[in-house]
């Protein structure tokens, strides 16, 4: 909704494609052999087009599609019949529909009568034949109906909402927006079954109302007969027109659908105060969102005057210039995006994986190339190496999508375990443009909705317990993500009161999931919430507390790659941090060895390597070594020791430290053999191929061929908390002793 | 099905519209509307007396009017409230209830 013009193109885009439909089953049509289905996919084609135009404002391309589409909700409902000079009229109108388009893609209005002449065609098959002017009038004996607006009942395009068409019609009339002033118009269309989530519609068109001068229109069109109705069944919709002051901007108007955005279809759009003219005075006060929401409704220039209707104009239309100089098909309506199969882009991105692969393979043997000689080999693999890591990013883009399709949905999920639990919960997101791989996206669905609940449900107090601590009564629910270290971080935080750490410990003992007696950190008793079947909640409810959530969880982000972390503060709350890689498919990497073994440490996860001195190197009694680097005492894990390599170099002061860093900032020195150089490396999964392996994070295929486990630093650190990572060495090892407060957290 | 309160009164049937037209009293009006155009050609919702309104309720009596209309039957509202008259307004229907509280 913010990037009106991002939805702008799609509806071009969609329309061309609806325009091909429409034009494929006219040319079908024949007299005699009318199949209804053809019939509908026209219709249903015809109305999307509308329905989005009337969404963005195209005043002449609605009232167009409009005619059109009457036509052919006759055909359907067999009060208009089919004849060769039907079909040749509505290819003929198709056409102008591809026309219309193009104008409203190019921002200019018609050119006037360019539809007068196909329009009166129309008309005519309509009223059998004889001139009409004018749509039927109402029934004389009953009251007036309510304002005519196809249904979407079958909106093909899915995208785009009831038409405005009868606004446009009417806004060509009206006076145009007062200076410092914007004419919004949204379109209200709700979900059935909206009443029986307790939203009342009346509340939002009286909370609209507040923010200015607003029209509000009802649509009834859609509403079943009597016998038909279902009471608690919503069937109306509506389009307020709202002139409010430059003050009240996108996000205000949204504010109102806040706990509906879910259960509706809302398309809003704004319009400007006209440009200025000669001889009128100047219009002082800028329009702030006119960039983002141009303007709705072509302003009439005396290029274009206002059309008569009725005008004889088949001449004219015919001599219409036609946008990107027109041909008899949609003219200049050429589409900016392509639509491709997933499985097509799916087969790109293992071909350029390959490709890195085979550039790597070329590299490792030119190294064995004499030094100085074939520089023009040299550089031009050096050009090879640098083209194929921008194909990879780019093939990689195509599969990036924003997070905000899964945070849009969890207003809804709040307010309802909100109901449920009869807490005060406010939600706040942030970050919902960062990008990430479709899959990562996809698949973040259900672990956001269960830590949300679980937030919600545990985390967060009822309103009456918050003021007792002195909190507000509503708890808030913070949900983020950011782009940090080449993965993304997703936090879930909340206000609560916190992990209730002496009950998790009880129930892991009463489980016995945890020895009685053992002596647990705060972080190790948090993270008991992550293990099977775990649960504190005394009572099973209707969101949580039937232990079988966290584990799987946790599991889901696992099989992407990625690791959740838990961090809680009593009474203050509790903050859930998921880190996921942003492809699945490639990252740079660092090839170590240790013993024969190859490994690769994504270049993420990298601060430095180095080559301790003795006197940087101490052992904490019964735990682990640690390292003295940059002031700061970081603990080594000796990766031979963790794999079982046997014939690595074990002393640090002999061997090389790499410094890494995990997504939360811990560090980490892996003691490793030989750093051998970067690479990008191909992401084979190791679960899809094998099974998952601690502190590994996936497989790749080397330059020479050979396969290399992708280590996972944040798995290399659990890993080494749960042994004695003490490299074993002789009495005269080097390595002095350390108290182990000193040491903690490490 | 629970009707709400009605009369016929030479013809015409008089529906007794309560004060609260709650969502849960959408059912009800639906049903008594049907009845009520079941029994005779003429129904009248005495509506003075509605004092809470919700879509649902006014979306059942639009159902009705153009029920009326389509089958040359006659309905009106009868000294509609003014909270049904803000609701219809906020809701965009103050043309229709002007229409059909004259009818």
């Amino acid at each position: 909704m913010e990037d009106l013009s991002r939805f702008k193109q799609t509806y071009f885009d969609e329309s061309a494609e609806l325009l091909e439909v429409a034009e494929a089953g006219l040319l079908r049509l024949t007299p005699g052999e009318v199949d209804s289905d053809e019939v509908n996919a026209i219709f249903r084609a015809v109305h999307s087009i509308k329905g989005g135009g009337g969404a963005f404002g195209f005043t002449e391309l609605v009232a167009f599609a409009h005619e059109f589409e009457t036509v052919m909700d006759g055909v359907r409902n067999n009060t208009v019949p089919v004849t060769t000079e039907l079909v040749d009229t509505l290819i003929r109108a198709n056409d102008l529909l591809g026309q219309m388009l193009a104008y409203a893609r190019e921002g200019d209005p018609a050119p006037a009568g360019t539809t007068d002449g196909t329009v009166a065609a129309l008309r005519r098959h309509l009223s059998g034949g004889a001139p009409q002017a004018q749509a039927p009038a109402p029934v004389p004996s009953a009251p007036a109906p309510a304002p005519v607006y196809a249904d979407d009942e079958d909106d093909e395009a899915g995208l785009f909402g009831d038409a405005m068409a009868a606004i446009a019609a009417a806004r060509a009339e009206e006076d145009p927006v007062p200076p410092g002033k914007l004419r919004w118009t949204i379109v209200f269309r709700p979900r059935s079954d909206l009443l029986m989530s307790g939203n009342e519609p009346a509340f939002m068109l009286r909370a609209l109302r507040r923010l200015g001068d607003a029209t509000v229109e009802c649509h009834t069109d859609a509403l079943p007969t009597l016998q038909n109705l279902e009471a608690e069944l919503l069937h109306l919709s509506w389009t307020v027109t709202l002139i409010a002051d430059a003050d009240v901007d996108l996000d205000k108007i949204n504010d109102v659908f806040e706990f509906v955005a879910d259960d509706c279809d809302i398309r809003i759009t704004a319009e400007a105060p006209p440009p200025v003219s000669s001889g009128t005075s100047p219009v002082t006060d800028p329009v702030p969102v006119a960039a983002a929401a141009p303007p709705a409704v072509a302003v009439a220039t005396p290029e274009a005057p206002p059309k008569t209707p009725g005008a004889d104009a088949p001449k004219a239309e015919a001599a219409r210039p036609r946008p990107n100089g027109g041909g008899a098909e949609h003219a200049g309506l050429t589409s900016h995006t392509i639509r491709v199969d997933l499985d097509k882009i799916d087969r790109l991105v293992n071909m350029v994986g390959e490709m890195v692969i085979t550039q790597a393979m070329i590299a490792e043997h030119v190294r064995e190339l004499p030094p100085g000689e074939f520089q023009e080999l040299l550089e031009g693999l050096e050009q090879l190496a640098q083209h194929t890591r921008e194909l990879r990013e780019s093939v990689m883009s195509i599969r990036a999508q924003p997070v905000s399709s899964v945070f849009s949905r969890m207003p809804r999920l709040v307010r309802e375990c909100a109901a449920t639990t009869g807490k005060e919960v406010q939600l706040v997101t942030s970050g919902e443009t960062t990008e990430v791989d479709k899959t990562v996206v996809e698949n973040l669905v259900d672990p956001l909705t269960h830590m949300i609940r679980n937030s919600i449900d545990h985390g967060l107090e009822g309103p009456e317990e918050r003021e007792r601590v002195g909190k507000p009564r509503a708890g808030t629910v913070h949900l983020s993500a950011q782009h940090r270290s080449g993965r993304i971080v997703i936090e879930i935080t909340d206000n609560g009161r916190g992990i209730n750490r002496p009950k998790v410990l009880s129930k892991a003992i009463e489980k016995g999931l945890v020895q009685p007696g053992a002596t647990l950190s705060d972080e190790e008793i948090d993270n008991l919430i992550f293990l099977p079947g775990f649960s504190t909640a005394d009572q099973v409810s209707n969101l949580s507390g039937r232990g079988v959530g966290m584990d799987v969880v946790r599991r889901n982000i696992t099989s992407l790659g990625g690791r959740i972390g838990v961090y809680s503060t009593p009474g203050e709350g509790s903050r859930f941090v998921l880190s996921l890689p942003l492809t699945l498919a490639v990252l740079d990497g660092m090839v170590i060895s240790v013993g024969e073994e190859r490994f690769v440490l994504p270049l993420t996860n990298i601060v430095e390597s180095l080559r301790p001195k003795a006197a940087d190197l101490h052992g904490l009694v019964g735990k682990c070594d640690v390292m003295m680097a940059r002031g700061e005492y970081v603990r080594l894990v000796y990766l031979h020791q963790l794999f079982g390599i046997p014939g690595a170099v074990a002393d640090p002061t002999r061997a090389l430290v790499v410094l890494v860093e995990t997504e939360d900032g811990a560090r980490l020195g892996l003691v490793v053999d030989e750093v051998l150089g970067q690479q990008q490396v191909v992401i084979k999964s190791l679960e899809a191929n094998f099974r998952r392996l601690d502190g590994v994070a996936a497989a790749t295929i080397l330059g020479d061929g050979r396969v290399a486990l992708i280590l996972d630093v944040a798995g290399l650190r659990e890993m080494s908390r749960h042994m004695d990572s003490r490299a074993p060495r002789p009495p005269s090892s080097p390595v002095a002793a350390l108290p182990a407060p000193a040491l903690e957290p490490v | 099905m629970t009707l709400i309160k009605w009369s016929d009164e030479g013809g015409t049937v008089r529906l007794g519209l309560p004060s609260d037209l709650d969502l849960a009293m959408a059912q009800p009006l639906l049903d008594s509307l049907r009845a009520g155009f079941a029994a005779s050609g003429t129904v009248v919702a005495e509506a003075g007396a509605v004092e809470r309104v919700s879509t649902a309720c006014v979306q059942a009596l639009v159902v009705a009017s153009r029920h009326a209309a389509e089958q040359n039957r006659t309905f009106a509202i009868a000294q509609p409230s003014e909270v049904l008259a803000e609701a219809c307004e906020d809701l965009g229907l103050d043309g229709w209830l002007k229409q059909w509280s004259q009818a």
